[in-house]
């Protein structure tokens, strides 16, 4: 990387994935660095991706950093920088700068159990531990994943879970009743409560909506999860990725390079501003 | 270094600093500003304060970090970093002063700002003590500084009369003097003592007292919630004019500048933002994390005197009173320091 922070490197698209469809639907992206040495990266961490004449995003990298071809990422539509993405094709160049933000503690989970809780797009910033975790699987006990989606059509990485059935317990859930659902049907927080994962030598990590993430840490508490044993990511606005901009700050945090992780006993003690 | 410099010779210094960009203030559209010293410039000192601290010569209203052009399809990107002339800006009064090594803190950390360094190594701080404070606004030694604080300053001047004592402060300041050559004198045996007398007096002016500045930031914190907030905060009209004028407020907004959609090229731009707009920290998806005038207000408050403390040991406002005299309602943060410290 250079020292200019504010530079980024050239990506090339080299694949795209049409996750789901609608107003908010979803696309991964795998991106090359065909003329620089692209850059190392822990679970957890974001990259400011940038289509030239649209502008910069903050986005998760959903690849594990055992992988080291091309950097995952997974885009909602949601405004002009991240329309002008799905608008993009195979062999499109970006602009990408990071790794950007803190890691989740991966190494220092050996040992226990990995219960992973997302909703939506919420699945994209922690794929990259849940995958990590799944390729050193000797090192952890038992990996669960608990993911729901509005309906069965917006469930991403659908044929990733598949392949990921019997080294991950996988439980999905839909919100409302679907025809030929073979899953939960309910929102996330109470599919949780009803297989109810055991707490004892266990850690949780829970993406998604904030409403989601509020009554999921409710439940892991109900569960016997202690502050220290929960970890969720936080999404605010964005611009520099360096602490200097101003406007990602959670009190005295700026979360673009004090989080986006936290564990809940760090989160609880500061402001509700996220 | 110390030494004296008379009136008439002020001009013979700034002559000598004929590879620099010499900024100094001039009244213009009834407001002090900072303007390029020209030839036919008369150089005037007697300046209340400018209207804009001198923050923008490290960190200017509109920086462009790069060009973007698409050639055979892949972008081309040139970084604009700047390569400015020593820059030497006169009459810097020493809240202002004090402003810059906050300034530096915010752009060093973890990730040194290329472009905020560019220009600031380059620049050179030449205060000017104040005799008096200018403004009932004035709380810079509320916030621990001085009329005459030397803290963020290469050169400090103090106004006797008919001359300037002048101090050279960092190394940069002394060479910056020492280019003055003869236009400078040596001090003479009343001297020392004059330069105190004159700097005791402008102490012991009183200022508004920023509450009991030890406890504010204990005070912020247990009130977080309080409705208060919302409360001096109702008449807000969000204009952000205090936090533009701050010298030590650095939030900006990056976006890309289109200049010929055909060809795909065009500019990414840092621009000055404000944590006084809603816009600053709502998502997309309309969820706002400060979507209250009250947590904007409180955000304002908190930067300077609870959160820069928590992570840099000092407050963050250096007193120059600018957010209080400019808010077109009349917001006042002393005021609001003030109650919430009482509450
Ligand atoms: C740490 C982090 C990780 C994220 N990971 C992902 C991910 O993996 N997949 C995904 O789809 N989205 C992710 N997001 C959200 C994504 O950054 C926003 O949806 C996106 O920036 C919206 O940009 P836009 O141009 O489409 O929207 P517009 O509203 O048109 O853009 C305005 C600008 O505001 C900023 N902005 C607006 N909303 C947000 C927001 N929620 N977060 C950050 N910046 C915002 C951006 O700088 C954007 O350029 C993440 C956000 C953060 C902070
Ligand atoms: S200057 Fe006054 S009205 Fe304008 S944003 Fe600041 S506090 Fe609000
Ligand atoms: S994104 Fe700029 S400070 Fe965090």
């Amino acid at each position: 990387m250079t020292d200019n922070s504010y530079l980024p490197q050239i990506g090339r698209i080299a694949d795209i994935q049409e996750e789901t469809r609608g107003a908010r639907a979803i696309k991964t992206f795998q991106v090359e660095f065909p003329d620089s040495e692209g850059f190392e990266h822990d679970c957890g961490q974001c990259a400011m991706l940038s289509i030239f004449g649209r502008g910069e995003s903050m986005i998760s990298i959903a690849s594990s950093p055992l992988v080291k071809e091309y950097k995952q990422f997974s885009i909602m539509r949601m405004g002009r920088v991240t329309s002008a993405f799905h608008d993009a094709r195979v062999g499109d160049f970006i602009g990408v700068r990071g790794p950007y933000g803190n890691r989740f503690p991966l190494a220092d989970w050996k040992g226990r159990d990995l219960v992973f809780v997302g909703g939506g797009v919420g699945l994209a910033p922690m794929w990259g531990a849940l995958q990590t975790a799944v390729a050193q699987g000797e090192d952890y006990g038992k990996i669960s994943l608990f993911y729901g989606a509005r309906t069965a059509g917006d469930i991403m990485y659908k044929a990733d879970l598949e392949r990921l059935q019997g080294a991950v317990e996988v439980q999905l859930s839909v919100d409302a009743p679907e025809a030929g659902w073979q899953g939960y049907t309910g929102f996330v927080p109470a599919n949780l409560m009803d297989k109810a994962p055991s707490s004892a030598n266990a850690i949780a990590i829970t993406c998604g909506p904030p409403i989601m993430i509020k009554f999921v840490i409710q439940n892991l508490k109900a569960l016997g999860f202690a502050d220290e044993q929960i970890y969720t990511t936080i999404e605010n606005k964005m611009k520099c990725g360096i602490g200097k901009c101003g406007r990602c700050n959670v009190g005295k945090d700026y979360v673009c390079t004090t989080g986006p992780v936290y564990s809940w006993a760090e989160l609880k003690d500061l402001p509700q501003e996220y | 270094m110390e030494k004296i410099l008379s009136k008439d010779r002020l001009r013979e210094w700034v002559d000598a600093l004929d590879d620099c960009e010499v900024l100094a203030p001039a009244f213009a559209d009834s407001v002090w500003n900072y303007a390029r010293v020209e030839a036919e410039t008369v150089i005037d000192l007697s300046h209340t304060n400018t209207i804009n601290p001198p923050k923008q010569f490290a960190f200017p209203q509109r920086e462009v970090f790069f060009r973007f052009e698409r050639a055979d399809g892949v972008p081309r990107l040139t970084p604009t970093l700047p390569d400015p002339r020593p820059t030497v800006v006169i009459g810097v009064r020493p809240c202002d002063g004090r402003g810059m090594p906050r300034n530096d803190t915010v752009f060093s950390k973890e990730f040194k700002d290329p472009y905020y360094w560019a220009r600031r190594e380059r620049l050179v701080l030449v205060g000017l003590a104040c005799n008096q404070p200018h403004s009932p606004n004035c709380v810079c030694q509320s916030v621990g500084g001085a009329p005459h604080a030397e803290e963020g300053l290469d050169v400090l001047m103090t106004d006797l009369g008919d001359r300037f004592h002048v101090k050279g402060i960092t190394a940069k300041g002394g060479e910056l003097i020492a280019r003055g050559g003869d236009a400078f004198a040596s001090l003479q045996a009343g001297d020392p003592a004059e330069v105190a007398r004159v700097h005791a007096a402008a102490s012991s002016h009183p200022q508004r007292p920023v509450a009991e500045l030890g406890t504010v930031a204990e005070a912020i914190r247990a009130r977080f919630d309080s409705p208060l907030w919302e409360e001096m905060a109702r008449h807000c009209i969000g204009c952000g004019i205090c936090t533009y004028l701050c010298p030590t407020c650095h939030c900006f907004d990056i976006n890309d500048e289109v200049t010929n959609p055909n060809h795909g090229t065009g500019e990414r731009v840092r621009t000055w933002d404000n944590c006084q707009f809603p816009d600053f920290t709502m998502h997309t998806s309309g969820h706002n994390p400060r979507g209250d005038l009250g947590s904007r207000l409180r955000q304002r408050v908190a930067h300077k005197f609870l959160y820069f403390v928590e992570n840099h040991g000092t407050q963050q406002c250096t007193g120059c009173g600018r957010c209080i005299s400019e808010c077109p309602v009349g917001i006042d943060i002393v005021a609001v320091v003030d109650r919430v410290s009482r509450a």
